[in-house]
Formats: C-alpha cells, sequence, structure tokens
C-alpha cells in the first residue's frame, strides 16, 4: 500500500502539467487500486481508507450539498461498481487539477487521530485521489444548480487542510499559481478555507478564519463606497471613516429636507406618470455630466441659505462642512435663468417649471 | 445573499427613479396640507419633520424588503403610527436590547472594535440585531441609499431655490 501510495503520489504531481491522457491511465490504475485497497484487511484505526469507506454511499450527496462545513467525502465499499463506472472521464481535465489538491477528506482522517505521520499521509494521498474522481462526479451533477453566487467570497473562503509539506498558501485571491484555479472553486459547493503552515486546523479556528475573511472582504467593499478610505490602513480608523461618513449623509439628508421645508415651492409638483416613465429612461443614463455647470453660482446661494438660516435655525456648524463635502454639481446651465418667468400667472410658470424639472431629474 | 452590494436594478424602475416618484408624490402632499404663506419657525420645523419622515420613508419604500436596515425602518414607522393611535409599540424595542446584550457579549473576542460596530449599529437602522458581517453588508447599501437620497434631494432643493 505504501509503494502504491507513492506512485500515486509522484503520479499527482506530474498529472497537474499533462494533458488528458494520463487521466485514462489514471482511470484504470484508481481502479486497481480500490480493489486492492478494500481487499485489505479492516483495521479498527480510524485512519485506514476502508473505515472511511464505510460511510453509506446516500450520505456523500448530503455531504456534498451542505454548505459551509468541512466536508467527508466518502464512498460506501459496496460501491465500487459505480465508482467504476464514475472513472470514465478520459477528458475530463478537472478531474487531474483536483489530483493534486489534498482534499478535506484527508484532513478530517488527521482530525480523528492524533496528529497526522507521514505514513497515513501517503495512504491518504492514495484515498484523496480516490475521492477526487467521486467528488468530481457529483461536482459536476451539481453544476446544475444554483452556486453561491458570489465569486469573489468563495475565492477568498477556499478552505484546504494543508499537509506539514505542503506550500503554505495565501488566504487571498491570490493563490499559488500551480493548482489553485477560481473554476475549481466555483464548481464545488461548499466552503474551503487554506490553513496556512504551522497554523491549528480545527474547525473552530477555520471558521473563525473564514468569518474573518468574509469581514475583511466586506470591509474592502465598504473602502470602495466610502471616498477617501483606501489610504487608511488599519480597521479600527477605515470604520471611523465609515461612520463619519454615514452620519455626516444623515446629516445631509437632514439639512436638505430643512432648506425644503424653509424654500415654500411654489411650483406644482404634480406630475402624471409620463413624467414617471421619462425619469426612469433619461435617469441613468449620462444626461448629468451634460448639465454640470462650474460651481460658481451656488457660492451665491449658500450666502443666501446661510443668511436665512443663521436668523432661524444656528445651522452654522453644520453648513461649512456639508457645503465643503458637495460632490455632486448642480445641473443648471446658467442660461436657463433667463428662460424662466415669475409673472403672476401660476399656471404657465408651473408648467414650465415642471417640464425643467423633467429635464434635470 | 452573498451579491455584491450593488443591486441589481430594472432600468426602468431604478431605485433612484422609485424614491423620486416616491418623494415628489409626498411633497405635494405636503405643500397641499399646509398653508404655504406661513413662514413661522414652528411651520417650518414642523414641515420640516414631515419632509424628512417622507425622505426616509420614500427610501425605505424604494427598497422594500429586500435590505435588513429597509425592513426595521419600515416596521419602525409602522409602530410608531400605531404609538401614535394609542397602541403600545415598546415590544420591538425590548427585543432589540436584548439581543444587542447577548451579541455584545459574545463579541468580546473581536477585541478593541466592538465599539466602533456599536457605533455602526446605531447608526444603521436595525443594526442591533445584526452580527458583523450583515452589519457590514447592510451598512454598505444604506451608504449607497442615502448618497442617493441626498443627490436627489439638493437637485430639487436647488431646483426650487432657483425657481424662487
Amino acid at each position: 500500500m505504501e509503494s502504491n501510495a507513492g506512485a500515486t503520489e509522484t503520479r499527482s504531481n506530474v498529472t497537474v502539467s499533462d494533458g488528458g491522457e494520463v487521466a485514462a491511465f489514471e482511470s484504470l490504475q484508481f481502479t486497481d487500486e480500490i480493489h486492492r485497497l478494500i481487499s485489505a484487511p479492516a483495521t479498527d484505526n480510524a485512519s485506514s481508507f476502508t473505515a472511511l469507506l464505510e460511510l453509506p454511499a446516500t450520505q456523500v450527496v448530503e455531504l456534498l450539498h451542505s454548505p459551509e462545513s468541512v466536508k467527508l467525502i466518502v464512498a460506501s465499499a459496496p460501491n465500487v461498481e459505480d465508482f467504476k463506472g464514475s472513472f470514465h472521464f478520459p477528458s475530463n481535465t478537472g478531474l487531474i487539477k483536483k489530483d493534486a489538491r489534498f482534499s478535506v477528506f484527508s484532513g478530517e482522517g488527521n482530525n480523528k487521530n492524533d496528529k497526522s505521520n507521514s505514513p497515513e499521509m501517503t495512504s491518504k494521498n492514495s484515498s484523496a485521489n480516490l475521492e477526487k474522481a467521486v467528488k468530481s462526479e457529483p461536482a459536476e451533477t451539481a453544476s446544475s444548480l444554483p452556486l453561491v453566487s458570489d465569486p469573489t467570497v468563495e475565492n477568498r473562503n477556499i478552505k484546504r487542510k494543508d499537509r506539514e509539506k505542503k506550500v503554505k498558501g495565501s488566504t487571498k485571491k491570490s493563490k499559488p499559481a500551480t493548482n489553485e484555479s477560481l473554476e475549481d472553486a466555483e464548481k464545488l459547493p461548499y466552503v474551503h478555507v487554506r490553513a496556512r503552515r504551522g497554523q491549528a486546523t480545527d474547525s473552530h479556528s477555520l471558521a473563525e478564519r473564514a468569518r474573518r475573511e468574509k469581514i475583511n472582504a466586506r470591509m474592502k467593499l465598504l473602502q470602495e463606497l466610502v471616498p477617501g478610505c483606501n489610504k487608511i490602513s488599519g480597521t479600527a480608523l477605515v470604520l471611523d471613516e465609515i461612520i463619519n461618513h454615514v452620519q455626516s449623509l444623515q446629516r445631509q439628508v437632514e439639512f436638505l429636507s430643512m432648506s425644503l421645508a424653509a424654500v415654500n415651492p411654489r411650483i406644482d409638483f404634480n406630475l402624471d406618470s409620463s413624467f414617471t416613465s421619462e425619469s426612469g429612461s433619461t435617469m441613468d443614463g449620462g444626461n448629468f455630466p451634460s448639465l454640470v455647470t462650474p460651481l460658481m453660482w451656488p457660492d451665491v446661494q449658500v450666502n443666501g441659505y446661510r443668511q436665512q438660516f443663521q436668523h432661524q435655525w444656528h445651522f452654522d456648524t453644520l453648513k461649512q462642512p456639508i457645503w465643503g463635502r458637495e460632490e455632486v454639481c448642480n445641473n443648471y446651465v446658467t442660461p436657463e435663468n433667463s428662460l424662466l418667468s415669475y409673472d403672476s400667472s401660476a399656471n404657465s410658470a408651473a408648467t414650465l417649471h415642471a417640464n425643467q424639472l423633467k429635464m434635470e431629474l | 445573499m452573498m451579491n455584491t452590494p450593488q443591486q441589481v436594478k430594472n432600468p426602468s424602475s431604478s431605485l433612484k427613479s422609485r424614491f423620486i416618484t416616491r418623494f415628489l408624490g409626498a411633497l405635494t402632499k405636503i405643500n397641499a396640507e399646509d398653508p404655504i404663506s406661513s413662514p413661522s419657525p414652528t411651520r417650518i420645523f414642523q414641515r420640516y419633520r414631515r419632509i424628512k419622515v417622507a425622505s426616509n420613508k420614500s427610501m425605505a419604500y424604494s427598497v422594500r424588503s429586500r435590505r435588513i436596515w429597509s425592513r426595521a425602518m419600515l416596521s419602525r414607522f409602522r409602530s410608531r403610527r400605531s404609538a401614535f393611535s394609542g397602541r403600545r409599540s415598546s415590544v420591538k424595542t425590548t427585543n432589540c436590547t436584548t439581543i444587542n446584550v447577548t451579541i455584545n457579549e459574545n463579541k468580546t473576542a473581536k477585541g478593541g472594535l466592538d465599539m466602533q460596530t456599536d457605533e455602526l449599529r446605531e447608526l444603521v437602522p436595525g443594526g442591533e440585531a445584526m452580527d458583523v458581517c450583515n452589519l457590514l453588508d447592510e451598512t454598505a447599501h444604506y451608504i449607497k441609499c442615502l448618497t442617493t437620497q441626498v443627490q436627489v434631494m439638493r437637485k430639487i432643493v436647488d431646483f426650487c431655490h432657483l425657481s424662487k
């Protein structure tokens, strides 16, 4: 069994770079291996392949599809015939790629014993190759299932327990180019996390690490959303910045609703359905850049606001930061100001203003 | 829920257009109810409160129940309305506080970031009952919606000032 394992290990190192014809060769080898392994006396040692094979096959699919946990992929001993059938993957390059990876299966075996020795590792290597084949078959059937849709989150949460010999992998998206490919992560419906060299590999710390990676991913997205956060390093400062941004946005809403209350619009906001449909079509397009004007004239208006509000609401502290932070340019072309007529007839003014509001919004 | 924070929008009914229609409708209603000519500070303050509520409500209704924060905000509005009519609305708040306590006890492992996450929970509606992961998600969407809200309101204000 040792020599067999050794052969499979070398073969696994080779198959990464080889083409599809190797898979056919391997499929034959697998069947031979299985027969040998199964014919070996079943020991009480939980690390043996046969003991692990004793899990019923029905659990395989369930284990595969239950999310977010470290799973065993085992097939039962009586279903060797199924294995034979499943090994006809001569053109399955995915199988080749998965050969060299060490799976959850092996890791679980480690956990069941004391810390694994290398002979056990190599024996698991052969079994790992075996169950890769099994894994790929349900993975192909599961490809019709709606996989977890966020590739970024999945790629970050690639859980894999490494052997001591294995090169330590990074937990980030930039994985070592040799084996890991994004498509593998997307094919498999459960979560993998790579354990670094020397780190604990029990399920609690793995779950903790997956959680931390998720949180870091979300923090990155938030950093992109909040302006000026990219340069800041350190979670606490970034969170402070995010909190400040949310607070300032909420205060801006309050300030704007106050100015809306004070402004006393004379126009009629009654807009018919044509406005709504039009606004939907013109809104998301590139209309805004065409209507951007320099920020000159709002300065005049700002002073007007300030005078008005200073008397009534004492909004001094609010005004400076809000107007300083103004990022959206006002969308008024100044020649249009002269077009507006402030005559007494409310109807004409109302329709004209409504049209202009339509355009700008 | 593992989508990117960007909402998948139908171009004909984006978040922004939904918010605009709702908010403008609310504004017309408020303007119709109030006698516009009264410039007294109390009246203006009442209008301000109404407009603020209308703005937040319009945004929450535009997002519907797709997000935890919008659901929390909508339930807050509904409970507030029922509180005005005399019914008890304190049940929701007590539930939130008990959940808050348990979450804080479990989060001691996170270290010094508890203060910031607590602050964030206070800011984002419905944040008390979320774990950190969801909280960050909701914060991102909430920031996006707030930005839209501010943008639209600013345009309306500028337009109204212009037409004065």
